[in-house]
């Protein structure tokens, strides 16, 4: 209950005396601060018997907030408890106050928008780091993978060498070869055989493309080949049964067709003739004993590219001292035809060994790389 | 686990009675506001006083901003408190937001509770207009956020000043120099809003606990209409109108305080006998 008032905070509040006076407290507050009142004030003065700096709203008559300190002491009377309050207006202040609270409010939003933005961070740096642990997981998997692939492709690789004949080398014929993959597997293939006493069967094939497609093709092919010339049948049916398989095993497929050319030959040293079928395959030399040279051109198409296609051959006669030369397009890419020609022509009268050990060089010294990418194969026919 | 809930929640327990009474202490005040009423409870009862996480003597680390951000919070630790102490059918005073604290823990596990005793209750402080006084507005209730914003420092200033000057007022009783009511202005904030903002006006008629509503005189906090509401919406409640002017009738007139409870205590276990 209010006891007494002063003048001045009468004129503040614009009450007069008695309607004040005898009146509880709460007349002269706002409705928040009897909240508060009962909330801090009352327990407060009750325990400590005073206050000190408490920020309430007084309410004036008309209604208008007028923000004050307050201080209180209680003092305990005969008959009852008094509490004189001192008040201090601090409109200014309160302004003053209220700008502080204002950025105070603004920099913990600030602080929270900075903690939310640092949470997010947080969690794409996971995610990201996550992620490149999988990645590293995937990388580890495919550097397996690799090496599986790799030691796979090795072993495929000396499947395919193993299906090349070694060479020959006797008193009437010398045949020696050359073969080397651009990748692990090559799209190149050849085979020699010694069909009889007199008789001799060669076959030089190139796959289109190189790679793994193309060496499945060739051994494919060699299987077919092989029991064919060494039964002794004519190049032109080698050449026909060859062309069969290759339109029965893509008959479904177009997708996987591939072609090849090839060349084959069947060499009669008791006659010393030559028959031969070259499917559209670079033609093959033949350098006489005087140092002239002929080719061996196309007699048809390449096989697997045409159906119903008949094969045809061409017969030569040579003499003693003869030399052929077969090869894939992978030899006369980098070194030319001229430079091929050229070599062996100088090297007429080095034994085999050397002119195949000369070609070998000029492909290791050719410096530009792009042409290393194609398989490469020759093969050398010393007649004697 | 037991042990963990009574040193969070500071609990206490005194007397020499076998059955129990919780003093739950309102808004903002710690259990030592219970203390001059609790005492007259000690012979006949087991008194339990506890202090809510955040307030008093409780352990702050166990303050959980998303727990604590509704009255759910308040009524967990409250029925934490009861089943660590493995109460039952225990006389429940509580003031001002305890009340419906209390309320609420009946309505989850009625069988921890006897009665409830409500002081200065209020279901809901928002107008609601046309058929809820609650008290205030709106902007009402912000200003009085404003207002514990802006006294936040007065306040550590003024219990450092009650310690200090220790010596010179000895009139002072000891156990109330410690933190009456001084809360960590954050969770003070975060339990007025909580408070202040809450409506449990549909939880009432559900409550199968009897109880008692003490209303104080001159409440602004909670005023007439709202003892009056809450005594036609809770089954099985009395309403009793005290003569203690304003929000605080523990303290400031604990004789009526602990006279109108024993009164309504013996009326409740004489018909308790008869019906039982």
């Amino acid at each position: 209950m209010i006891l007494s008032i002063n003048q001045t905070l009468l004129q503040f509040l614009e009450f007069k005396r008695d309607q004040v006076e005898g009146k509880h407290f709460h007349e002269i507050l706002t409705v928040s601060s009897r909240i508060f009142f009962q909330l801090y004030f009352v327990p407060l003065i009750k325990t400590n018997r005073k206050i000190e700096e408490m920020y309430i709203s007084l309410q004036s008559s008309n209604g208008e907030e007028i923000p004050v300190m307050v201080n209180a002491l209680s003092k305990k009377g005969v008959e009852k408890t008094v509490s004189e309050c001192v008040v201090f207006p601090i409109r200014k202040r309160n302004e003053y106050e209220n700008e502080l609270l204002i950025a105070k409010k603004e920099s913990e939003d600030a602080l929270a928008a900075m903690h939310k933005a640092n949470a997010e961070l947080e969690g794409t740096l996971k995610a990201l780091e996550a992620k490149q642990e999988k990645l590293l997981e995937l990388n580890e998997q495919n550097r397996k993978f690799k090496i599986d692939t790799k030691k796979e492709l090795e072993l495929a690789k000396k499947i395919q060498k193993t299906s090349l004949t070694d060479p020959i080398s006797n008193k009437l014929i010398q045949i020696d070869a050359f073969h080397r993959a651009s990748s692990e597997l090559s799209g190149d293939i050849y085979g020699f055989y010694q069909i009889d006493e007199h008789r001799y069967g060669i076959i030089l094939l190139d796959v289109m493309g190189h790679g793994v497609s193309s060496a499945l093709i060739t051994m494919s092919l060699h299987s077919l080949f092989q029991r064919l010339i060494s039964f002794g049948v004519k190049s032109e049916v080698v050449m026909k049964e060859l062309d069969l398989h290759l339109h029965r095993l893509f008959q479904n497929n177009e997708e996987a067709r591939h072609y090849c050319t090839a060349i084959s030959l069947i060499v009669n040293t008791d006659e010393q003739k030559i028959e031969y079928t070259n499917a559209g395959h670079p033609p093959a030399f033949w350098q006489d004993t005087r140092g002239k040279q002929h080719e061996l051109k196309t007699t048809n198409v390449p096989i697997g590219m045409f159906e119903g296609i008949e094969y045809t051959s061409n017969s030569i006669s040579f003499s003693g001292g003869d030399r052929l030369l077969l090869y894939t397009d992978g030899v006369t890419d980098p070194l030319s035809f001229n430079h091929l020609s050229a070599l062996l022509k100088e090297n007429a009268s080095s034994p085999i060994g050397v002119l195949k050990e000369k070609i070998i060089d000029s492909l290791d010294n050719q410096k530009n790389k792009y042409h290393k990418s194609d398989d490469q194969c020759f093969i050398i026919i010393d007649l004697i | 686990m037991t042990q963990d809930i009574v040193s969070r929640n500071a609990v206490q327990v005194k007397g020499s009675g076998t059955r129990a009474i919780i003093f739950a202490p309102g808004f903002g005040c710690d259990q030592t506001v219970w203390n001059t009423v609790a005492k007259a409870f000690e012979k006949d009862y087991k008194v339990v006083l506890f202090d809510y996480v955040g307030s008093g003597q409780s352990d702050l680390n166990s303050y959980d901003i998303q727990r604590y951000s509704s009255l759910d919070g308040y009524t967990q630790d409250l029925l934490d408190v009861c089943s660590a102490l493995n109460l039952k059918n225990a006389v429940f005073v509580g003031h001002s937001v305890s009340s419906m604290i209390g309320m609420l823990a009946s309505l989850r596990s009625p069988e921890y509770f006897s009665n409830l005793i409500m002081v200065g209750p209020s279901p809901c402080y928002l107008n609601d207009p046309p058929e809820y006084f609650g008290g205030f507005e709106k902007e009402d209730l912000i200003g009085l956020l404003e207002m514990m914003d802006k006294n936040y420092i007065g306040w550590a200033t003024m219990f450092a000043s009650t310690l200090l000057n220790d010596a010179n007022r000895p009139e002072i009783k000891s156990e109330l120099e410690d933190r009456f009511c001084s809360t960590d202005p954050i969770i003070a904030r975060q339990f007025a809003e909580a408070t202040f903002f809450s409506d449990n006006r549909k939880d009432l008629s559900k409550v199968s606990v009897p109880s008692l509503i003490l209303q104080c005189s001159q409440d602004v906090i909670a005023p007439e209409s709202v003892g009056q509401f809450l005594y036609q919406q809770l089954p099985n409640s009395t309403y009793k109108k005290m003569e203690a002017i304003g929000h605080c009738p523990h303290m400031s007139h604990p004789e009526e305080t602990i006279a109108s409870i024993l009164h309504y205590l013996n009326k409740a276990s004489v018909s308790g006998a008869l019906n039982g």
